[in-house]
């Protein structure tokens, strides 16, 4: 079962709350495109484009772009929340 | 009312959860989060009776041996605002507007980390500053940074980032460096030789942050040459140490200097009957998940002893 968002998350391989964010996806079954910025430079340009500055997690759902491990700011731009 | 409300959701938090649990005290423990100030660090190596462990999978540890715990209830994801004295007991408002009521209160609220309180750190929040180095270290492949401190967290700040910046300037407010000697020595052994990649900057502090849309440089000053400079950079990692979380008690009870609660160190009581305290949020003299625990549960023990006579 896939979801009706298009989720992208840029993030570093240490980075605690990038593993906190995929967590949080998998707990609502959401599916999403990772993008390691440690390694990928492209991804990384388009990190800092996106949400103009320079700090993971960034998250991209259906180009509403949220920076850290944001759960209330995650939950509306998901719908999840009533 | 409850009989018990914990203030924290770290080690000491959840030491002092699951000891009141067991002591069936009726108790709510209000944390914004598990785990603690380890929660970032990818390797704990001193967390006894467990050779290596994440600070993730401690905080996930923790957190399933408190909820395993009967009778315990745990409001996640809220703030303690402020404390304030009740008949017999005390209110607790918090950040989403609930207010509790208890007769003992247990604050193991940890601290926060430092900033630097200078221009330009604000408004480059993110845009160059950082205050997770281990999260975000990666993003500055090839970059000149400077990581601000002298302490653990700091020289560790520098290895981390090591392996991907180009030039690290470690800025020391003092002469000495100050965490592990073996740390420190991994450190030294980057800042030898002309083309050392690490570079120490003893006895200064930086004054201000500069840039356009992101971090271009500091401004920082020799205090004992009194010499001002600019350094051109991209990255300014801050590892200055830490605030303990006490401001929505300190009304109530007795605070030293710099902020942290004074305790009984063999009842780990403050100044005001009926609050204990535990861990980094007090005057402990040495800042440690194991010795949190401790302490924790000398608390609560003692407030067990409390409960009992009452």
């Amino acid at each position: 079962m896939g979801n009706a968002h298009h989720v992208i998350i840029y993030t570093t391989p240490a980075c605690v709350y990038c593993k906190k964010t995929k967590e949080f996806f998998g707990r609502h079954s959401i599916s999403y495109e990772e993008r390691d910025v440690a390694t990928d430079q492209r991804a990384r340009a388009e990190m800092v484009q996106k949400s103009e500055q320079l700090g993971v997690p960034v998250i991209d759902v259906d180009g509403a772009i949220i920076i850290g491990f944001d759960q209330k700011n995650l939950e509306t731009a998901l719908g999840l929340k009533v | 009312m409850y009989d018990l409300v914990i203030i924290g959701g770290g080690p000491g938090g959840v030491a002092a959860g699951v000891y009141a649990a067991r002591k069936k005290m009726k108790t709510l423990l209000v944390t914004d989060s598990f785990g603690g100030q380890s929660l970032v660090s990818n390797d704990i190596q001193n967390w006894i009776g467990t050779k290596s462990i994440t600070g993730l999978d401690l905080a996930k540890s923790l957190e399933e041996h408190l909820r395993a715990q009967p009778g315990i209830e745990i409001v996640e994801g809220e703030l303690v605002t402020s404390v304030s004295k009740r008949d017999g007991g005390f209110a607790v408002a918090t950040n989403a507007g609930r207010q509790i009521e208890t007769r003992y209160l247990l604050v193991v609220s940890g601290s926060r980390r430092r900033k630097l309180g200078v221009p330009g750190e604000r408004e480059f929040d993110g845009k160059g500053v950082v205050y997770c180095t281990t999260c975000d270290a990666p993003l500055f492949g090839g970059k000149t940074v400077v990581v601000a401190g002298g302490g653990n967290s700091a020289l560790e700040g520098v290895l981390d980032l090591v392996t991907y910046a180009s030039k690290i300037y470690l800025m020391v407010r003092s002469e000495v460096l100050r965490g592990d000697p073996l740390t420190q020595e991994k450190v030294r052994s980057h800042a030898q030789g002309p083309d050392a990649k690490v570079v120490i900057l003893w006895n200064s502090l930086i004054q201000e942050v500069r840039g356009d849309k992101f971090v271009t440089g500091v401004v920082y000053r020799n205090a004992k040459t009194d010499e001002t400079k600019e350094l051109p950079l991209e990255g300014v990692f801050v590892e200055i140490g830490l605030i303990p979380n006490a401001e929505f008690v300190k009304d109530l009870v007795k605070i030293n200097d710099y902020g942290h609660i004074i305790v009984d160190g063999k009842t780990q009581q403050t100044s005001c009957p009926g609050i204990w305290a535990a861990g980094d949020v007090t005057d402990v003299l040495y800042e440690q998940n194991n010795i949190s625990v401790g302490d924790a549960i000398k608390a609560t023990l003692n407030i067990y002893d409390h409960f009992k006579k009452s």
